[in-house]
């Protein structure tokens, strides 16, 4: 979808939309939303909607860092230690490599 | 198989024929055998000349890693061991076997064999446990008990061996100190093990959580014991039987070596069992007067922490076998009896419950010391008090003090230079055909080995008899047949396809006979017995049995004949294939009625789901996918990367050259003026 043809009462209202959307465990709208209406927020000149959008972007980069430092660290962490912790991490496995412990 | 880069597959690798790898096995508590990586391990072959020569493997050689090619006299604990040490530049090993024994001796089994779950413990004989007072295996290097992080794979020495020599020869030889240039011949062994850490960790992940169609990674080692009683018993009701006397002749089913399905096992398994059988045979006819009742039972995978032994007395604890541990008046165990040059055997007891005044070992002793008279053996006692050597006996001991002897070779240590080696074969025991005789005639051949164990046979026997109320009188009537006991040495040891086995098999036999001898390798509880309990089975119903005169229909469902009175519950039947008619291919079948049974043999652990057990065999053995070998010339990792850059960067000049062209395409494509527009 091209964001030029949008009135920017519609950019708006999907700009919201993703960023609600993102509380839903969806981090990856979150970076949907900061992508797409990043020249939307800060580099396109000044409208009236411009402010809300950014709040908006400002927000779901925040979200979106939040979460990629919590899966980062998670997943360091179980694929550093799953083979020590025996049955919780083969429990906690969906799929085990064969051959290595 | 993809068909179309066949040709250019061959053109490039030399594939293995026959090899036999070491496989992964798992216990309770360790993981032990070999592993190599998901599509195999490659490595530059080089031909150790020496232990010296290691060096250069795990040292000086300039392109590791390298696949190490181990002749016999070189296969030892010490360089393995070295090799294991510096495995990030070993790839694997390949060990080439010799045409003949090795005469100083090899064992790669534990020099105290089933130290943890025979008898001997801390509670029971202390003194007497993890081999205090004699070492049973002194040659053992333990090495089948190790674990190996790159794979090892056995060859024999043939044409296949010869191409490789060769092949190292002429690439990889390093000729007065000048390194060896690229192209090398390189080895690729794949032998990827899909179980870990140790049986509870792979028994745990054969059932995951989340997986949709799970794939099993190991499988618990297991099969079937063989036993027969001498009078009929009702198996269908279990616990004990009143009046009912049992003495039980045992022997063992099952051996085993460093690499996978490799198990000749000829002084290990084959000559207990076969002078067992022979005793049977003997035996057939004359004890349907005795009072107690002799119960032959063959035990397979007492190689493996007595699985069978333990899995039986388990059973009959439980009240889930035909007999119980009550009903047991004495144990008679004949394990390694191939005769020495003394011919002498000695009889082993157990020293803490002949204590127990109501233990009995003496009548055993003097009925056995009465039978072996007049015959070309001699019996003694070892004169050291001496716990029991490894034995299935063992385990009855743990649950109740019975009177029993085991038979052995050997009067403290093992005779047996080659104790669960792939070297305990035909030839150790001296089994010497003459290779102009033609298969048929070597069965017919009776070797003086084959004489000895028809006293040893002969021996059990009257033994036996004896012990089962015979009378010293009619004990001379007793006697095994030489050439019985020949033919069933040579199916085990030499070649199983042969006429004689051939018509006793069972006509529904999945497995096609081999012109080897047998492997006594449990393998995994699968749909059908191993080898050996099958030929067992087969061999035992048609020596002690009668010929029953049903149809092949009755006889396969045992369906009740209304004329025949066919009792399943005491009586097994066996649709034996029988002689080939003459002049055609068609066989005259026959039913054979016997009081031969099979009994489970997996280790209790498992049927507990006690994967971490100290008191049972936690046995497992690994799956895998694929298990091959090929040979290939390798070029230099220099020159790799060098085409590869080339290649890298032939593709990058491409892309440029395309973009350019395609970003300035008006000037360079235009054809200098505007063409008109010509209409006519």
């Amino acid at each position: 979808m091209n964001l030029e043809r949008l009135p920017n009462e519609e950019k708006l209202t999907l700009c919201r939309k993703y960023y609600l959307g993102g509380f839903a465990f969806l981090p990856f709208l979150w970076l949907v939303n900061v992508v797409w209406f990043f020249r939307e927020a800060f580099i396109k000149p000044a409208y009236t909607e411009q402010l809300q959008i950014k709040t908006y972007v400002q927000r779901s980069a925040v979200g979106l860092l939040l979460w990629v430092a919590v899966l980062t660290t998670w997943i360091t962490i179980f694929q550093h230690f799953r083979a020590q912790w025996g049955e919780v991490g083969d429990s906690l496995s969906f799929t085990i490599p064969r051959g290595t412990p | 198989k993809q068909i179309f880069s066949l040709t250019r597959e061959k053109k490039i690798y030399i594939n293995l024929n026959e090899t036999f790898p070491c496989v992964r096995l798992l216990n309770a508590t360790h993981q032990i055998g070999c592993q190599s990586s998901l599509s195999g391990d490659v490595g530059v072959l080089h031909l150790l000349e020496s232990e010296e020569n290691l060096d250069w493997v795990l040292r000086t050689g300039p392109n590791p890693p390298y696949m190490v090619i181990l002749e016999s006299t070189l296969f030892t604990r010490p360089i393995l061991m070295k090799l294991k040490n510096g495995s990030s530049r070993v790839a694997g090993v390949l060990a080439v076997q010799p045409t003949s024994n090795p005469p100083e001796g090899f064992s790669p089994h534990t020099s105290c064999p089933n130290e943890n779950t025979g008898v001997y413990s801390e509670t029971y004989g202390p003194s007497y446990a993890h081999c205090n007072v004699t070492m049973w295996n002194p040659l053992g290097t333990g090495i089948s008990y190790e674990e190996f992080d790159f794979p090892i794979f056995s060859v024999k020495d043939d044409n296949d061996t010869e191409v490789i020599r060769r092949c190292y020869m002429e690439h990889n030889r390093a000729v007065n100190g000048s390194t060896p240039q690229y192209p090398l011949c390189a080895m690729q062994l794949m032998s990827h093990m899909a179980a870990v850490t140790d049986t509870a960790t792979c028994m745990r992940r054969n059932a995951p959580t989340f997986s949709l169609a799970p794939d099993g990674v190991c499988d618990p080692l297991g099969d079937a014991n063989i036993w027969a009683s001498t009078k009929p018993l009702n198996s269908s009701t279990k616990g004990h039987k009143d009046g009912v006397s049992v003495v039980i002749a045992a022997t063992k089913l099952d051996s085993r070596s460093f690499f996978f399905d490799v198990a000749p096992g000829a002084d290990s398994a084959a000559t207990g069992l076969v002078a067992l059988l022979a005793a049977a045979s003997a035996l057939h006819n004359a004890t349907a007067e005795l009072n107690r009742t002799i119960l032959y039972t063959f035990f397979n995978g007492e190689t493996f922490d007595y699985i069978g032994s333990s899995r039986m007395v388990y059973d009959m604890a439980k009240n889930d076998f035909t007999v119980d541990l009550d009903n047991i008046h004495s144990i008679l165990e004949v394990g390694q009896v191939a005769l020495g040059p003394d011919s002498r055997l000695w009889l082993h007891s157990d020293p803490v419950s002949k204590r127990n005044s109501s233990v009995n070992v003496e009548t055993l002793v003097s009925n056995l010391q009465a039978a072996a008279a007049g015959l070309n053996l001699s019996l003694g006692e070892p004169n050291v008090t001496q716990p029991l050597p490894p034995s299935s006996f063992q385990r009855f001991l743990l649950e109740r003090p019975i009177p029993g002897v085991v038979i052995e070779n050997h009067q403290t240590s093992f005779t047996n230079k080659y104790y669960q080696s792939m070297f305990d074969n035909a030839e150790y025991l001296k089994l010497n055909y003459p290779p102009n005789l033609t298969p048929e005639e070597q069965l017919e051949l009776v070797t003086d080995s084959a004489k000895a164990l028809t006293e040893v046979a002969t021996t059990v026997a009257r033994g036996l008899y004896l012990q089962a109320g015979g009378e010293l009188a009619q004990m001379s009537r007793i006697q095994a047949d030489s050439e019985l006991v020949s033919k069933m040495l040579y199916t085990f040891l030499v070649r199983v396809n042969n006429s004689w086995f051939d018509q006793l098999v069972k006509s529904d036999w999945t497995g096609v006979l081999r012109n080897r001898p047998t492997n006594f390798y449990i393998g995994v509880t699968g749909q059908y017995f191993s080898e050996p309990a099958l030929m067992v089975q087969c061999i035992l119903a048609n020596l002690t049995g009668s010929i029953a005169n049903i149809t092949e229909g009755n006889c396969q469902d045992k369906k009740m004949d209304k004329d025949e009175n066919m009792n399943k519950d005491i009586y097994s039947y066996l649709w034996v294939q029988g002689p080939v008619r003459p002049n055609s291919t068609e066989r005259d079948s026959f039913c054979v009625r016997s009081l031969v049974r099979q009994s489970k043999a997996l280790s209790p652990a498992f049927e507990l789901s006690e994967y971490t057990s100290k008191n049972y065999s936690t046995w497992a053995e690994s799956r895998w996918s694929a298990i091959k070998g090929r040979i290939f010339l390798v070029a230099s990792h220099d020159l790799e990367m060098l085409t590869l850059g080339v290649g890298v960067g032939v593709l990058l000049m491409s892309l440029l050259l395309t973009y350019i062209v395609s970003s300035k395409a008006d000037i360079l494509f235009s054809s200098g003026r505007e063409p008109t527009n010509a209409t006519y």
